[in-house]
């Protein structure tokens, strides 16, 4: 597991959602990427029932890079806490539908191909939030390395190679606090809540 | 004895001409008279040949006469030493023994001569493998043997690299009593697995923490697999047999640079990445990184 990027592709008013994947598809083959199959990753968020006092969310996603692993994210007032389970956690959350229900129209998810280049793995994502297509999610790892911040000028270099000017200059918001800690699955289950999160929240596609 | 030799060639020469002269004049004594000599005068015709062929055979003869007159003759009897015994061997077969001696002789002589020019030439850039002198006039101290070392000088260099440096840390097992098989972790970016012979670096194997600490297989990743084989070729480059710590002390301090391995950018290029590596190359004296490509 090494350092994970993800960020939003734009899309531009001429183009279309799969036509921007075909243009990144084009752009990173080019560079000699293979494609290693397909990727998904899922977000479901339940929110407490008024009985329970401060309300609570719980967001349950899951990684196909991880699969036999289930990841919550826990927000309360004050704190978030993050939990790594295996997949009975999805039964638990089924026996507890009474205090956690799940809002069906918010789960987002993000599928598409995998590219393997180098010592990176390149993901480029659709993002549905509960059907509706909101946009395309990059998502770049490389693998050798596990602090971000040694290997941060380093993606974005690569990031810049493969995404010209949309990339960003600046590490993601949830990884900037955190750059000198050695990376774990969890920290990309943050950055997909993150994003997801504003996706669910833009009233359109997200440009 | 250079002039010498051309007198002699000269004539023999000489004879050589004179002899096949004289065979030409008993050939046209034999031969008589022919059909070319014609009908009228044929006898007249003949003698003038035969003359003229006697005429050339006399100037041949005193060709060889003033070619021998300058000959100096040999001083003594030559001195063949035991060779000369072979003139008593009365078996037939080995009679001709005495040729291939020459030959040999002059063979040898030629060894002789060339190894002595190779000599000289290879005196003036001395490149010696083994730091061993024959010489038996200078008394040098004992050699420390690189192979043969006991464990605790080895012990006590392993913790001397460990104290060197305070990003690395430094795991020894002993598989084999004498020669221990070390694990260097490098911060946070990569451990090394080095496998020591005696006082020398047998085997190293880079990779990345998550991976298993065998010396066997090679890393996932194709940073490392490249570290691996610019270690590969330090080690080599640091080996030296008789200051055998040096080289160990001077491979740990170049592959301490790799701690800058994802962070630095290519002293040439400038850049972070070539074909998708980092730059995997640490200059061997001014651990300045390079791509593979830049170096």
């Amino acid at each position: 597991m090494g350092v994970t990027v993800v960020q939003n592709f734009p899309i531009t008013e001429n183009r279309t959602g799969p036509s921007t994947i075909e243009l990144l598809t084009k752009r990173i083959s080019a560079l000699g990427a293979i494609q290693q199959g397909h990727f998904l990753v899922d977000c479901e968020t339940y929110t407490s029932v008024p009985q329970l006092g401060n309300p609570r969310t719980v967001h349950i996603l899951h990684n196909s890079e991880q699969p036999a692993t289930v990841f919550s994210i826990l927000e309360t007032e004050n704190k978030t806490i993050p939990l790594a389970t295996d997949g009975l956690f999805d039964l638990l959350m089924i026996k507890m539908a009474n205090f956690y229900t799940s809002k069906k129209q918010t789960k987002a998810e993000s599928k598409g191909p995998r590219y393997e280049i180098g010592d990176f793995l390149v993901k480029l994502g659709t993002v549905t939030v509960s059907q509706n297509f909101k946009g395309v999610l990059v998502e770049v790892e490389y693998r050798p390395c596990v602090v971000p911040a040694m290997c941060w000028e380093l993606m974005r270099e690569f990031l810049q190679g493969f995404l010209g000017s949309t990339a960003q200059s600046a590490p993601p918001l949830y990884l900037q606090n955190r750059m000198q800690d050695i990376y774990s699955p969890i920290d990309t289950i943050h950055q997909y809540l993150e994003q997801f999160t504003i996706y669910r929240k833009a009233p359109g596609l997200r440009t | 004895m250079e002039r010498d030799l051309d007198q002699l060639y000269t004539a023999l020469n000489a004879i050589k001409v004179l002899r096949s002269n004289v065979g030409s004049v008993f050939e046209t004594v034999s031969n008589g008279l022919r059909a070319d000599h014609g009908e009228e005068g044929k006898e007249n015709k003949f003698m003038l040949e035969l003359q003229d062929v006697l005429t050339t055979v006399n100037n041949n003869l005193r060709d060889v006469e003033t070619a021998a007159a300058n000959l100096t003759p040999p001083p003594g009897p030559f001195n063949l030493g035991n060779t000369a015994y072979l003139s008593q061997e009365t078996t037939q077969e080995r009679q001709a023994l005495y040729g291939q001696l020459v030959n040999s002789y002059k063979w040898t002589d030629k060894i002789r001569e060339y190894s002595t020019l190779a000599g000289n030439i290879l005196a003036t850039n001395s490149f010696n493998k083994t730091y061993k002198t024959f010489s038996t006039t200078k008394r040098r101290k004992t050699q420390t043997s690189n192979h043969n070392v006991p464990p605790e000088v080895i012990e006590n260099l392993i913790t001397g690299i460990d104290r060197l440096f305070p990003d690395v840390t430094i795991n020894a097992t002993r598989p084999f009593v004498p020669n221990p098989v070390i694990q260097a972790s490098l911060g946070r970016v990569l451990k090394a697995i080095i496998a020591f012979k005696g006082l020398m670096i047998e085997w190293v194997i880079v990779k990345a923490h998550s991976e298993s600490s065998d010396l066997w297989t090679e890393s996932r990743y194709k940073v490392f697999r490249k570290v691996t084989e610019n270690c590969h070729a330090a080690m080599c480059h640091f080996y030296s047999p008789t200051m055998p710590d040096l080289a160990v002390r001077s491979f740990m301090h170049w592959f301490h640079s790799y701690n800058t391995l994802f962070s630095c950018s290519c002293k040439r290029c400038g850049n972070h990445l070539h074909s998708n590596l980092p730059p995997t190359w640490r200059d061997l004296r001014t651990l300045e990184p390079y791509h593979e490509e830049c170096k």
